[in-house]
């Protein structure tokens, strides 16, 4: 289990997409951000605001790491 | 020696004896559902027993997964026309699953969080030996195997998730 890619950058004003193609549910949590339970096939769109670092867990599995860059 | 203050020790053994012999995929399908059963009945007791909120929230997780692994394998199941067949694996699960259960209903609060999440460490472990050296190798059926591959992350991750917790547990 983990995101893939773990670690992404993007722009300020990007629009990032996770996507749960597992069949236990996951989700996107951090201290700002979080998505609720994704089932299977469930998605959920996050747009990244100023720039800085957005480290976020699946708060279900959280041995589940990610992060944001945002330029 | 004074045996009233013998240290009792519990020791609770991995749930999962794999019997001799290559299992059939309708087997190997019986041996699924029933090791994913057992830790959503593990998970439920933990849920209901434990005080400790990190137990608790990992006892829901394995009861919210497990239960997803089944209704996948159940479909799956239903999708190739396989009925899951009982067998000598299956019911050594049953029974080392039966066995750990009566021992931790006789334990409360810290005592008790131990030896759950202790159980689930050795059983996630076994768990994943299985897959690797029995129900993968063994599974004829493609998508059977398929799926029991795409189980086998979770299994990782939360022996991972269990053995945090054990070490977390173990400083308190």
């Amino acid at each position: 289990m983990k995101f893939v890619p773990g670690r992404i950058e993007v722009a300020a004003g990007d629009a990032i997409t996770w996507i749960n193609v597992d069949f236990v549910p996951h989700s996107v949590t951090s201290k700002t951000v979080e998505s609720g339970d994704l089932a299977q096939d469930g998605r959920w769109t996050w747009r990244a605001q100023g720039a800085g670092e957005m480290a976020y867990i699946c708060r279900l599995h959280p041995m589940m790491r990610g992060v944001v860059i945002v330029k | 020696m004074n045996l009233k203050h013998c240290l009792s020790i519990l020791l609770l053994a991995p749930a999962v004896a794999l019997a001799q012999g290559k299992p059939s995929d309708p087997q190997i399908a019986h041996i699924v559902v029933t090791a994913n059963q057992i830790d959503v009945d593990a998970g439920k007791l933990a849920e209901s027993r434990s005080q400790n909120k990190e137990v608790k929230a990992f006892a829901k997780q394995m009861v919210t997964d497990h239960t997803a692994v089944n209704q996948q394998a159940a479909a799956l199941a239903k999708k190739l026309g396989v009925t899951p067949q009982d067998n000598d694996t299956s019911r050594n699960l049953q029974q080392g699953a039966a066995d750990t259960a009566k021992k931790l209903k006789g334990l409360k609060g810290a005592e008790f969080d131990r030896a759950y999440v202790d159980n689930e460490v050795a059983f996630h472990q076994a768990v994943l030996d299985a897959i690797d050296k029995v129900l993968i190798p063994g599974a004829q059926n493609a998508e059977l195997k398929g799926l029991i591959g795409k189980v086998r992350p979770a299994i990782q991750a939360h022996l991972e998730h269990a053995r945090h917790l054990q070490a977390s547990l173990s400083k308190k």
